[in-house]
């Protein structure tokens, strides 16, 4: 069975056989050419017209943590290529949930063009004492811009914007004491000690919402 | 061009509207949904999109509008007041009225087994039109509290078994400006706090989702995939 989290960049496909799982990352602009490519359970918004059963992103999220996740009250957030998403629960109940779409620029997408502009890696990048606000993804490349003017390096400039969004997916998401994170920032190891500034952070990786689709009822 | 309707919006006095209508041989028409027409461009870009629609229609069908019974008092808001004089100064003969009713009529759609969509349409019928049929009483599953959505798509996202609370339930009750009628919901049961976004009642939807426990959601135009997603989570994992 093949499963799919289609992504506004990256793919995560779960091939499940009796077997073995594989887990295959790849770029959604080849999976949008790649038309060959059917799924059983897709979540994503590109995979809509391509799957046999369809669940939104919130319900893949929520139903993969409650299974991956044991405790009664926890917040999971899902920061992806251009969107933050969390659901809260108490006593293993939703309590609170927000998804964060429109103001949501300044995560996974942004951060991964300003790498690859600057030459980049945030996995050689230590956590910036200093922030920049974000509001959205323009106005923290705007800043980024600012503070390499006024003599910043380019390294620690994107440091400083990683911080302030590791600052507001905290907020964002009701500033928990401990965040399980999802998604492809749970790579980004500058993100991850940024966000540790703010609250326990346990990654559980990018195929969270696969377990999720795994674990729901067609 | 004949001049066919009476155009209302809110939830204005029957006998204002049936007045209205008989006095010019016109039908009553709700200027509050979206008609798809082109905007009149006279309010800001942040006024609720009910108000701009009901600017909207209202000066495309200028020429087929005998009237306007305008909603403009606690029963419904300030931009409808004030947009009701701007209509004036648009050469629209506007009637402005307030509705203060306090005599409930029996809730009879608001609690039936029907869907949302054909619900939350029929109770809006209710402004001019009192209902008289039958509807099979269901138990909530789930409740709505809030307004008619500017995108019904939204409605249909529910089950049928969903009760509908807020100010749709005072129309239905023929008492727009119940403020405690609007506030009532039940506690045991899950509730959607919908307003359209810019509305005053987006205060009173975060207090008692707040109060009550729910989800919070609101929409300005057409409604979005996280809205759907948030809707569509929150009726599978929603408890009380």
């Amino acid at each position: 069975m093949l499963i799919a989290d289609c992504g506004t960049t990256w793919t995560k496909i779960k091939r499940i056989e009796e077997e073995e799982t594989s887990l295959i990352v790849r770029p959604t602009k080849e999976i949008l050419e790649d038309r060959s490519l059917f799924f059983e359970r897709g979540t994503g918004h590109m995979a809509k017209s391509r799957c046999a059963h369809y669940e939104n992103e919130l319900v893949a999220l929520a139903s993969g943590a409650l299974s991956r996740i044991e405790e009664k009250d926890f917040t999971v957030v899902d920061v992806g290529s251009r969107d933050t998403k969390f659901v809260s629960f108490k006593n293993r109940s939703l309590e609170r949930m927000d998804w964060n779409q429109a103001c949501g620029a300044s995560t996974g997408f942004t951060l991964e063009l300003l790498s690859r502009y600057y030459e980049v890696d945030f996995n050689e990048l230590g956590p910036s004492f200093e922030e920049i606000s974000i509001t959205c993804g323009v106005f923290a490349i705007e800043k980024v811009f600012d503070a390499i003017l006024a003599g910043a390096t380019p390294s620690e400039s994107l440091a400083r914007m990683v911080k302030g969004v590791a600052r507001s997916v905290h907020s964002f998401a009701g500033s928990p004491k401990v965040v399980y994170l999802s998604g492809g920032l749970c790579e980004n190891s500058c993100f991850l000690r940024s966000l540790s500034s703010f609250a326990e952070v346990i990654p559980l990786g990018r195929d969270l919402l696969l377990e999720g689709l795994e674990k729901l009822e067609s | 061009m004949r001049k066919r309707y009476v155009g209302f919006y809110g939830c204005p006095p029957l006998e204002a509207i049936r007045e209205a209508c008989e006095r010019t041989s016109s039908v009553p028409l709700d200027l509050d949904g979206d008609f798809g027409h082109p905007s009149a461009g006279i309010l800001p870009a942040t006024s609720c999109r009910i108000i701009r629609n009901i600017a909207d229609n209202a000066l495309f069908l200028k020429e087929e509008l005998s009237c306007v019974v305008a909603a403009v008092g606690e029963d419904k808001c300030d931009a409808g007041r004030f947009l009701a004089r701007i209509l004036e100064e648009k050469g629209l003969e506007v009637f402005p009225v307030e509705n203060k009713n306090r005599v409930r009529r029996k809730i009879v759609l608001a609690t039936a087994r029907m869907p949302l969509k054909e619900k939350m349409l029929a109770i809006m019928e209710t402004v001019h039109t009192p209902f008289e049929g039958k509807a099979e009483f269901c138990e909530p599953s789930v409740a709505f509290w809030g307004v008619l959505p500017h995108d019904l798509r939204l409605l249909e996202l529910f089950p049928d078994t969903t009760w509908v609370y807020g100010w749709t339930r005072c129309v239905e009750a023929g008492v727009p400006s119940d403020l405690s009628l609007e506030m009532e919901v039940d506690p045991r049961v899950k509730t959607i706090f919908f307003t359209q976004s810019f509305c005053a009642k987006q205060t009173l939807a975060k207090h008692l989702c707040e109060k009550h426990g729910g989800l919070l959601v609101d929409s300005d135009g057409p409604i979005s995939h996280s809205l759907i997603a948030k809707v569509e989570a929150f009726l599978r994992f929603g408890n009380k």
